[in-house]
């Protein structure tokens, strides 16, 4: 039995290997009721390889994966009750109309809401006349949208749901997002739309070569993470040498450029002996967060996911 | 002056520095003819496998009739017998134009020709459609396209790589039949014609791959093809028909490739006239619009749309489009036969010697309306096993390309979904199994010898088992090994035809034939059916069905 008093997602030392191939490495993780998680990564970090393992589409090598605290694996059927999912790359059976497919996904699913089916329809601008073999790329994305969010199902898991949807279009669909956020539902969410994940997201966790990097709210990671610094002074340059958490100095005729981790204060005294004519302090962006654990050169800190 | 004092590499905003502001090197550009040779090596790769295969099944087959044709056809009477089949119109319907039956030459291209011919333009039209309108439909063909080749380059690429698929046809047919024993001359006229013929049907399969957006479209239309030319050739072998009707068809003038009708330069020369006008025209429509037809799309507007709120729903209006048309052929065949039985059979009967060869070849004794109909079924058989095997490609096409995950993500259970395509698949093999012995009967009826509707029912029934049984394989590949589903499926029922039909001719032991399901199915309605044997043959299919089954609930969901 589903118990909806379970967390909607609970990932339990997850791992999933293709061959030799790590696909998925010990991810623990945990989605409360009514939260929104954005999964980022590179192409081929395991973003798809959690949510299929999490749907049930793939078999763990080892852990498991629930859902309302069923084992996606295990009791795929009562997990999916409560889910809705969008795939990245939603393909269509050419013969059935855009209609017949979503009446068909929407009966399949145990039912769905009519009355809000055709507003997202409307929405969306989606022509559900038209047979699957004649929808664009965009079209077929709205097919899943729509799919999956007129079922106002408790938890929404979505793979790249915008890929193929034009400005406007992202722009609605991130209009249902807050919607259904505010409905409370749960969304986990992948994404490389660094935008749409800052815009709709509570947390964020990063993957990378199948583990699990680090994972925070986008302050928290922002906390982390160097802010970047940038000054300007009259006279000798100021000595930084030993400054804690100030790193990747750059001095150049009276303009200082520095990043720093933790506090500010002990830089902040050290400029105090330096005539500093302006200063200006910045965090890094969700983008350049995503940079920094990306890059493939960095320590990858294994395990500390919880 | 920049003075960096320290840096560590997982700084979120350091972009590597651009370390050169020399323009990077120009790419060599690929002369058009360099450009074409990679698009031809690029075809000849996707079609080289399913040509050895082909090529391999039927030449052995082939050759196999050339070098037991003495061990068959050993005695003075037997050869007066077949000799006096020439004047039997209703038998060269079914098989080659009978001219001197009686030597190996005019064995071979008399009684294997008709088939022979058949085997090859379906590989050759099929594999045609594939390389043309199926890359394009997949999308492999804008990054071909998007580069400096044309689409006629790329046409014409395609076509050459197919040519010599049906160049190598030649050649080993050539070469093994005459190593076989047969006259030098007719070796190569056979392997030349074939290679010719299946190059024919091959431009034909490019030339609907202009007109029409879709593979399945594509394989109607030369499917459509196919069946007006063998109809003429059926029509040209009735006794009422002027002989110019031979020389409207390819089928008929492959008939006109014995040394004793003179009329070699003639086939050549006619094939040849096909092959140019159909490469023109495929080369004229070839510069259209990416993802397009000439003909334009049908309108893609249903209105009303019928709903497909179920998953049963769902299955049986997949399942359909296929089965329909595999159905629809099989229906078709044992008409043909049904309305031909009469004749047939009478002039079976004067002919024990081929009424013998007959049941060798096929297990049934045609001598009667009844028997020839058994041999419609053998046929049908044939067919509905392949059309098995498709329902199992359709099946795994579903995980292929995700759409099964997105009833799958739902709450609909694996096993569940699988059983209900199973069970939707084995439902129209029995409703073909049924509409064919009704057609049969109806058939028969026509000519005033009808068999009873009884036996033409049980003989449609009859050929379900083995259609259950290669569905049931069908699904434990889905389940043991799905990237395979293709070769395997469609391979189990070539490797049991080419055993069942060519077997005997090698004289393996017993229980080698015996492996073959073919073996198995009675030719009702000349016989009664064999109960046990169906029984069996719906035990296996169900138990192999039920390991595909289990696997597959067990194991990751397997793209392309």
């Amino acid at each position: 039995m589903t118990r909806m008093d379970a967390p909607p997602v609970r990932f339990v030392e997850t791992t999933k290997h293709y061959g030799q191939v790590v696909g998925l490495e010990r991810l623990s993780l945990e989605i409360a009721d009514g939260e929104t998680v954005g999964l980022l990564g590179p192409n081929g970090a395991g973003k798809t390889t959690t949510l299929r393992t999490l749907l049930g589409l793939l078999k763990p090598t080892s852990g498991r994966a629930e859902i309302f605290g069923l084992d996606g694996w295990r009791h795929p059927v009562a997990a999916h009750r409560h889910v809705a999912y969008i795939p990245g790359e939603f393909t269509v059976w050419p013969g059935l109309t855009g209609g017949q497919i979503l009446d068909l996904l929407g009966t399949v699913a145990g039912g769905y809401d009519p009355t809000y089916r055709d507003e997202l329809v409307e929405r969306f601008n989606f022509d559900p006349s038209k047979k699957g073999r004649s929808y664009s790329k965009g079209n077929r994305q709205k097919i899943a949208i729509i799919a999956a969010l007129m079922t106002r199902a408790p938890l929404l898991v979505m793979d790249e749901p915008s890929s193929g949807l034009d400005p406007l279009m992202t722009v609605t669909f991130q209009d249902c997002l807050r919607q259904a956020k505010a409905a409370g539902q749960t969304i986990l969410l992948s994404s490389h739309i660094l935008s749409e994940v800052e815009a709709v997201c509570d947390r964020v966790a990063v993957l990378r070569e199948g583990v699990l990097v680090e994972h925070g709210t986008i302050a928290e990671l922002r906390h982390l993470q160097a802010n970047t610094v940038e000054a300007t002074y009259l006279g000798a340059p100021p000595a930084l040498d030993d400054v804690p958490g100030v790193e990747d100095v750059q001095l150049r005729d009276g303009h200082l450029r520095l990043h720093v981790t933790g506090s500010p204060d002990p830089l902040l005294k050290a400029l105090a002996r330096t005539e500093v004519t302006a200063i200006q302090m910045r965090e890094p962006s969700l983008e350049e967060l995503f940079h920094a654990y990306y890059d493939e050169s960095a320590d990858v800190p294994a395990g500390t996911a919880g | 002056m920049a003075t960096t004092i320290r840096r560590t590499p997982t700084r979120p905003d350091v972009a590597p520095p651009v370390a050169s502001d020399a323009a990077p090197p120009a790419a060599e550009p690929c002369p058009p003819v360099g450009v074409w040779w990679r698009a031809y090596r690029h075809h000849l790769r996707l079609l080289r496998n399913a040509a050895i295969a082909w090529i391999a099944g039927v030449s052995i087959v082939s050759t196999g009739v050339v070098a037991t044709f003495e061990d068959r056809i050993g005695t003075e009477a037997e050869m007066q017998a077949l000799e006096a089949m020439e004047d039997i119109p209703a038998l060269e319907a079914l098989s080659g134009r009978y001219v001197e039956i009686a030597t190996v030459e005019g064995f071979v291209l008399s009684r294997w020709g008709m088939l022979f011919s058949i085997l090859v333009v379906v590989w050759a039209m099929l594999a045609s459609v594939r390389v043309l309108r199926g890359a394009e439909e997949a999308g492999h063909v804008e990054p071909l396209r998007s580069g400096t080749i044309t689409s006629r380059g790329l046409l014409t690429s395609a076509l050459a790589a197919l040519f010599t698929t049906h160049l190598a046809l030649a050649v080993v047919i050539g070469l093994s039949h005459s190593a076989a024993g047969m006259d030098v001359a007719t070796s190569w006229a056979l392997g030349g014609a074939a290679g010719l013929l299946a190059a024919s049907f091959a431009t034909t399969g490019a030339l609907a791959s202009q007109l029409v957006a879709s593979r399945r479209r594509a394989v109607v239309i030369v499917g459509c093809f196919l069946g007006v030319m063998l109809g003429l050739r059926v029509l040209a072998a009735a006794t009422a028909t002027p002989e110019w009707v031979w020389w409207t068809t390819p089928f008929g003038w492959i008939g006109f490739l014995h040394e004793v009708d003179q009329a070699r330069p003639a086939v050549f020369a006619a094939l040849v006239a096909l092959l140019v006008g159909l490469v023109g025209a495929a080369l004229a429509l070839a510069h259209r619009d990416v993802h397009t037809g000439v003909l334009g799309r049908r309108s893609h507007r249903v209105r009303p749309a019928r709903a497909v709120r179920t998953q049963a729903g769902l299955a049986a209006r997949l399942a359909s489009g296929s089965a329909g048309t595999w159905g629809t052929v099989v229906v078709l065949v044992v008409l043909v036969f049904g309305l031909l039985a009469r004749d047939l059979a009478q002039a079976a009967a004067e002919f024990p010697t081929q009424t013998e060869l007959t049941k060798e070849m096929f297990g049934v004794v045609i001598d009667t309306t009844a028997g020839i109909a058994a041999l419609a079924f053998y046929f049908g058989a044939l067919l509905m096993a392949a059309l098995a095997a498709g329902q199992a490609v359709d099946i795994r096409e579903e995980e292929a390309t995700w759409r099964v995950e997105h009833l799958l993500v739902r709450p609909v259970d694996r096993t569940r979904w699988l059983v209900t395509r199973a069970l939707t698949s084995v439902a129209l093999l029995a409703l073909i199994g049924v509409v064919s012995g009704i057609a049969a009967w109806a058939a028969t009826a026509a000519t005033g010898d009808a068999i009873t509707f009884t036996d033409g029912l049980l003989a449609g029934i009859n050929i379900v088992p083995l259609g259950v049984l290669v569905l049931g394989v069908g699904i434990a590949v889905v389940g043991l090994a799905p990237r395979r589903t293709t070769a395997l499926a469609y391979g189990f029922v070539v490797a049991a035809f080419v055993l069942d039909f060519a077997g005997p001719f090698l004289d393996p032991p017993d229980w080698v034939l015996q492996l073959s399901p073919f073996r198995h199915v009675a030719a009702v309605p000349a016989v009664d059916m064999n109960v046990g044997a169906a029984l069996v043959m719906l035990a296996v299919g169900a138990v192999a069905a039920a390991i595909g089954m289990l696997v597959f609930r067990r194991r990751d969901l397997q793209e392309a």
